[in-house]
């Protein structure tokens, strides 16, 4: 039967699944054609974590996304989404999640109020819990008075506060957030994130995947994927401690983007990006005193304002991950 | 399978579409608009055609044809030449698109029961108005014939005065006849004009505005958001089938000799076959302007090739097998024969098995197309 939303097999055994685990993805991967997305990845999401799952554009994170809530199947492994088998219990996953991503899906030229009403009704709220529903959301969202206003004539704020409340309007005890802050300004961002906790605090479980490094570290815990691939997992300072022995040195100098492609050339130097106007390098377990860097520079002459060793942040992790990979940020 | 979320998503595709200021036009006037322009321009009513008349024989005789063509409503009497060459000025002087000149002894003739001689010349610079003119002539002139020759024709030759052919117009009134055949036609034009159009604009809309991605994470089954988005344009279709059909037949007077049954299932089968195209077009199309692109693209032989606007028989031979790919070809055959002969299932069937098989293979492409897109 084609058009049946579920498949008779579960892809994963409930055995494997502890009463705090909101996910848990065993061996999972998908492939289109003969290249595989998602190449057989493993993870455990406790209930009530900020899950962050982060990795460059192409790597797999949406992929994995869309197999976690139920939209697409796995090729092969699968996972336990809130108890329910991704395979097989597709629809039950569905009801039990929300999902919220950077488009902000709502429909722009229905009013606030109408896509309050659709989505409450899609979830199957009863029109007292609707009712209750809708003042939390108004007030949260901070859109008294504008119920009857056209999604589309909405700034990106509120929109992105709304679409939250749609995704979350059932309720759900986990949400995905798809790079829900990409586009929008950071005032909107701080003000998202206070959402987010206060979810959290709730004991709701986020999933989020994100492109801004200072929302990683907003996390309990992180997964980078790579390649289709989990190169690394842990809480922000765990994934950093691989680097934690590294020598990490910031320069400011000019012609940054130049400067950068002459230090790959240096021996001494195992990887270099630039940072806004910066640019970092990791210099592996040397001192700083092993390369002479600013003699380098000079003698290839850039002007170098400072050079100082600076703490691995999270982005120094994820360049470092995936420079280990063979491939380039 | 879940009715609330059914109709939900036919609420809100209707409240979407309701809001749009440029669908309601296009959805309620454009047929109306249509109607009006192939019935009247293409549906060569052509009427009070300027006419110079030279009775030569200025007797009852004449007379009764002079009051023939202008009382017919189709020939006013613009100039009254009094030789061959008034006639021809009136002619080259864009004065006159017709002449009709009665020759002396034309009232001898006919008393004698004898052929008689008539000329009519048209303007041949105008193709249409000329052809047009001629079957008008034709026909009058055969009906004038009966008048003047009360008894049965001596000869059969002696009803068709020379210089006309009367043979143009046989059974219906030459301009009816093109209105009875172009309403029933634009029943399944305007029914694929829009059907295959909004729904595949409906569709790649939502995927733009990544709407489609977050349904597909809601309790929302793919076979209830087929059913929640077909079924608006569904609506949408029988009401403009309606107004179709209400104007054609009170406003054009276009006699409804069919049943409704055999209209309503031929229409029916046509409309899966275009939501089938319409679903395929979207899953073809990125944007809404691509999507646009693609059905013009469809309509342009889809017009050309059914015998929609031209006729099948007028068609080079290279071209033939190429109608019988357009499934509008087919229930144009059906509307048409059906609204004007009253033909059914019987002698339609070639007819109705071609709409079959273009509705299952369509619709279940459609169908399987896009449930895989999803899946992807």
């Amino acid at each position: 039967m084609p058009w049946s939303d579920n498949r008779p097999a579960a892809c994963v055994p409930e055995s494997l699944v502890h009463s705090d685990d909101a996910i848990v993805v065993s061996g999972m991967r998908k492939k289109f054609g003969d290249f595989a997305a998602v190449d057989g990845i493993d993870l455990t999401v406790k209930r009530g974590e900020i899950f962050g799952f982060l990795g460059p554009n192409g790597s797999g994170k949406t992929t994995t996304i869309r197999m976690l809530c139920g939209v697409i199947e796995p090729t092969g492994g699968g996972a336990r989404v809130m108890g329910y088998d991704v395979c097989s219990e597709a629809e039950k996953v569905r009801a039990n999640i929300g999902y919220m991503s950077q488009k902000f899906s709502l429909f722009q030229d229905l009013t606030v109020d109408e896509n309050l009403k659709f989505y409450g009704g899609i979830y199957g709220l009863s029109s007292e819990k609707l009712a209750e529903r809708r003042e939390y959301i108004l007030d949260m969202a901070d859109l008294r008075g504008r119920e009857k206003e056209l999604t589309g004539n909405l700034s990106v704020g509120w929109k992105q506060r709304l679409a939250l409340g749609c995704a979350t309007i059932h309720e759900p005890k986990l949400i995905f957030l798809d790079e829900p802050t990409s586009g929008v300004d950071p005032t909107a961002r701080r003000q998202f994130w206070e959402l987010l906790y206060e979810l959290a605090s709730g004991g709701v479980t986020l999933f989020v995947t994100t492109h801004y490094m200072d929302e990683a570290t907003h996390c309990n815990r992180l997964a980078f994927i790579y390649r289709g691939r989990i190169v690394a997992e842990g809480t922000p300072q765990e994934v950093k401690a691989d680097l934690s022995a590294d020598t990490i040195l910031q320069i400011s100098v000019d012609r940054g983007e130049e400067a950068l492609a002459a230090l790959e050339d240096m021996p001494a130097v195992q990887e270099g990006y630039m940072q806004g106007s910066l640019v970092h390098v990791n210099l592996g377990r040397r001192s700083p005193s092993e390369a002479d860097i600013e003699g380098y520079l000079r003698s290839r002459g850039f002007a170098v304002t400072s050079i100082e060793p600076v703490e691995p942040t999270l982005e120094d992790a994820f360049v470092h991950l995936v420079t280990q990979q063979g491939g380039r940020a | 399978m879940s009715f609330r979320r059914i109709w939900l998503l036919v609420w809100k595709e209707f409240t979407q579409l309701l809001r749009d200021r440029s669908m309601i036009p296009l959805i309620f006037i454009m047929p109306v608009i249509q109607l009006v322009l192939f019935g009247y321009v293409i549906g060569t009513d052509v009427k009070d055609l300027r006419t110079a008349f030279l009775d030569q024989d200025g007797t009852t005789a004449s007379q009764q044809v002079v009051d023939g063509f202008t009382s017919s409503g189709y020939f006013v009497s613009v100039a009254r030449p009094t030789n061959d060459a008034g006639v021809r000025r009136a002619l080259d002087g864009n004065v006159a698109q017709v002449a009709i000149i009665i020759p002396r002894g034309f009232a001898d003739q006919v008393s004698k029961g004898q052929a008689a001689q008539l000329s009519v010349i048209v303007d041949g610079s105008d193709a249409k108005t000329a052809s047009v003119a001629q079957g008008y002539a034709g026909s009058i002139v055969a009906n004038l014939s009966g008048k003047l020759y009360p008894r049965p024709a001596t000869k059969p030759g002696a009803t068709t005065p020379g210089g006309v052919d009367a043979r143009v117009r046989v059974l219906f009134n030459p301009t009816m006849r093109a209105v009875n055949t172009m309403v029933p036609a634009l029943l399944a034009f305007i029914l694929m004009m829009s059907t295959q159009n909004l729904i595949s604009q409906s569709i790649v809309k939502e995927r733009e505005r990544g709407t489609l991605e977050q349904l597909f994470v809601t309790p929302i089954g793919r076979a209830e958001y087929l059913i929640g988005k077909l079924l608006p344009y569904v609506a949408v279709a029988i009401i403009q089938i309606l107004i179709v059909f209400t104007v054609g037949t009170l406003w054009f007077k276009v006699p409804f000799s069919g049943s409704v049954a055999v209209l309503g299932i031929g229409l029916a089968l046509f409309m899966i076959t275009m939501l089938g195209q319409g679903m395929l077009i979207s899953l073809m199309s990125r944007t809404r302007y691509q999507a646009q692109q693609a059905n013009v693209f469809l309509m342009v032989p889809s017009m050309m090739l059914s015998g929609f606007v031209f006729p099948l028989s007028s068609m080079p031979a290279l071209l033939i097998p190429l109608t019988y790919l357009i499934p509008l070809r087919y229930i144009l055959v059906i509307v048409r024969s059906n609204f004007v002969k009253g033909s059914g299932f019987i002698d339609l069937w070639p007819q109705f098995l071609a709409m079959i098989i273009f509705s299952v293979a369509i619709f279940g492409l459609g169908l399987t197309r896009f449930q895989k897109r999803l899946s992807d």
